[in-house]
């Protein structure tokens, strides 16, 4: 069986509560609409959000924290398909919870490596987002990822940076986390104009620079140790790699 | 020529880079609502030099100016080199600027010997005040304990700071007295000793100190200096020791030629594995190189080369032995020896399992039995292994220069 869903966490959550009570035996799960699939059967799982409720209710029953962190986690690798990983993955943890320790199976090494990747990327970003001071003071920041960390970000730098107000703009997502005052929140965008600086973000930029180049000791030079640790990917938003 | 602040920038950085402490893990997060920064546990990178170092400190020194002439530093009194010096209020503006647009963890200050050593650490613990107390910045701060300065200066310093530390520079007496003449071992450890006494009074936890040395400038061995670290780590005086591969800055009687030497680098990446082992692995200092085998094997990691003059003790079977018996076997590590023990509980493992558990086993497959199974083209002599390690496994020859820890980037 072929089963299409919307992409949210509540679709797919839905799907899990449709797989389970019309026991289904699944062969492909898809984000959108496949037009390839037209002559096979291809069935569409509206997202339902009782029933979504009803799943993640006894999610959290029959689950420990660790592991709904992990689900959640995985779900924000947007970027793969993992859906039938992570189908297998709560299946297997419904029948028996101890499954869920038992890294012999695929679908669980798979889903833990998986949840190891994404924290490994939320942790470099927690490194390489560079903020930008705006016009009032608040602190601006783009990111483009792999997967969405948004989340995790916002949380990290709600604790660092005080009273400052601060933006991380996902561009591809076209999502924003938004700190204010008292106020935090992750906000779509629909459109943005490009901001105004603060008068000393220059300044600051190429106080930056200077010292990024003069800390290298040139006896050392290893350009092929720097790109391993800081893949190209993820260079587009930090000045020190641009002139 | 009055020089600007990117001028300044530019010269105190270069004067702190050899110093390689870029740590800024091992503080618990201490956020408090409002307040402008906090530490985190596992340290973090904010990028990587073009040398592939990575940059978590704004490492600067306050001055260069040094009233000390040790041979092998760049900051040295008879050194031709423009001197610079920024004010405490200036540099922590800088900090904090830094520190908002996410560059940096925090800071690591250090200087030359100003005036006096009180009055040098005296500018340190200004800096130190305007960001604790008028900022009330709570990031990372990791400041050097000038060796000599007044014991309530170290005290303030280790109220202030994440990690203090004081560098023993080279690893023996001896050296010391050949390059560094103002300076004695004594002297060099006192400032740690004090800083040591003073935490302990005040609560349970001492404060976390790290030192580096400098390797190849000086005749010692990998022996002396390894036997120093684990005496230094035994008496838990310090959390981190860093090896230095000497880097030609300056010409000396004493030092190595300018122009013939290049930095040890492959015997500084040894050196590091070997800490490893001493810090993670269970491993004695003498285990690793002993009197008659003084100096790391450059070709051999030192675990691997290791098991291969201990072949007694092998092959071990994955399926019964403990942890620590695990992290011996060459090619597995912690996270290696971690997924075994999980992994065992539910089945036999067999070779194939741990190639899906993605353990390399190109080089723990010659020391290892899995579910009644071992390699039987290559018997277990000695000389026998070294070919089949070095003809099957490149990188033994290559080695990355660091050991990096997948989360912190450290070294």
């Amino acid at each position: 069986m072929n089963l299409f869903y919307d992409g949210s966490f509540e679709g797919f959550l839905s799907l899990i509560y449709e797989v389970y009570h019309q026991k289904m035996n699944v062969t492909t799960i898809l984000k959108k609409n496949p037009h390839k699939f037209i002559f096979d059967e291809v069935l569409h799982v509206e997202t339902d959000l009782s029933k979504a409720h009803k799943v993640f209710s006894s999610l959290k029953k029959r689950f420990s924290k660790n592991d709904i962190n992990t689900i959640v986690r995985v779900f924000l690798c947007d970027s793969i398909t993992f859906e039938m990983c992570l189908l297998e993955f709560i299946i297997l943890g419904f029948k028996k919870n101890e499954n869920l320790q038992n890294i012999n199976y695929p679908s669980v090494f798979y889903i833990k490596g998986l949840e190891k990747e994404h924290m490994r990327l939320t942790h470099k970003m927690l490194g390489f987002v560079r903020f930008e001071e705006l016009e009032d003071k608040t602190f601006y920041a783009k990111i483009e990822t792999k997967f969405n960390v948004l989340m995790f970000l916002g949380e990290h730098f709600s604790k660092r940076l005080g009273n400052n107000p601060f933006i991380i703009h996902d561009i591809k997502r076209h999502l924003a986390y938004v700190k204010h005052e008292d106020m935090k929140e992750i906000r779509d965008v629909a459109s943005f104009d490009e901001p105004l600086y603060s008068q000393d973000e220059a300044k600051f930029k190429s106080l930056w620079k200077n010292f990024f180049h003069s800390v290298a000791i040139t006896n050392r030079t290893n350009i092929k140790l720097q790109k391993n640790l800081v893949p190209l990917v993820y260079r587009t938003y930090m000045s020190e790699f641009h002139d | 020529m009055k020089l600007t602040i990117d001028d300044k920038i530019s010269i105190l950085a270069d004067g702190a880079k050899y110093d390689v402490s870029c740590s800024s893990s091992g503080s618990e997060s201490n956020y408090k609502t409002g307040e402008l920064g906090n530490t985190h546990n596992s340290g973090i990178c904010h990028t990587f030099t073009s040398d592939g170092r990575c940059v978590s400190l704004l490492k600067v020194l306050l001055s260069n100016v040094c009233i000390y002439d040790c041979a092998y530093c760049i900051n040295r009194v008879s050194n031709d080199i423009r001197r610079t010096a920024f004010t405490p209020r200036e540099l922590a503006d800088i900090t904090l600027n830094f520190y908002k647009r996410n560059y940096i963890e925090g800071l690591f200050l250090s200087s030359g010997i100003i005036k006096n050593e009180d009055h040098t650490m005296l500018l340190l613990l200004q800096t130190l005040r305007i960001l604790r107390h008028e900022h009330k910045f709570n990031g990372y701060i990791h400041v050097k304990l000038i060796p000599g300065s007044a014991k309530e200066l170290i005290a303030e310093a280790c109220l202030l700071a994440n990690r203090v530390s004081s560098n023993i520079e080279l690893p023996s007496s001896k050296s010391l007295a050949l390059l560094a003449p103002d300076k004695t071992k004594a002297k060099l450890l006192e400032p740690l000793k004090h800083a040591r006494e003073i935490t302990m009074e005040r609560n349970a936890k001492p404060i976390s100190m790290s030192t580096q040395m400098i390797i190849g400038a000086t005749g010692e061995s990998d022996f002396d200096i390894l036997k120093l670290s684990s005496a230094l780590y035994d008496k838990a005086l310090l959390k981190r020791v860093y090896y230095s591969a000497y880097i030609a800055v300056n010409n000396h009687k004493n030092l190595p030629v300018r122009e013939l030497s290049t930095p040890p680098l492959k015997r500084e990446h040894r050196l590091y594995q070997a800490d490893w082992l001493l810090r993670f692995y269970g491993f004695k200092y003498d285990e690793i190189v002993t009197p008659q085998n003084q100096n790391l094997d450059i070709q051999f990691d030192p675990k691997t080369f290791w098991a291969l003059s201990n072949l007694h003790l092998f092959p071990v079977d994955i399926n019964k032995v403990s942890q620590e018996i695990l992290m011996r076997i060459p090619g597995i590590g912690m996270r290696g020896a971690m997924k075994i023990l999980q992994a065992r509980k539910f089945k036999t493992l067999n070779f194939e399992d741990l190639v899906k558990l993605k353990i390399s086993i190109k080089k723990a497959k010659y020391f290892i039995i899995a579910d009644k199974n071992y390699q039987k083209q290559i018997p277990l002599y000695e000389d026998r292994l070294k070919i089949a390690l070095m003809h099957n496994d490149k990188s033994i020859i290559q080695p990355n220069l660091f050991d990096f820890s997948i989360y912190t980037g450290e070294l």
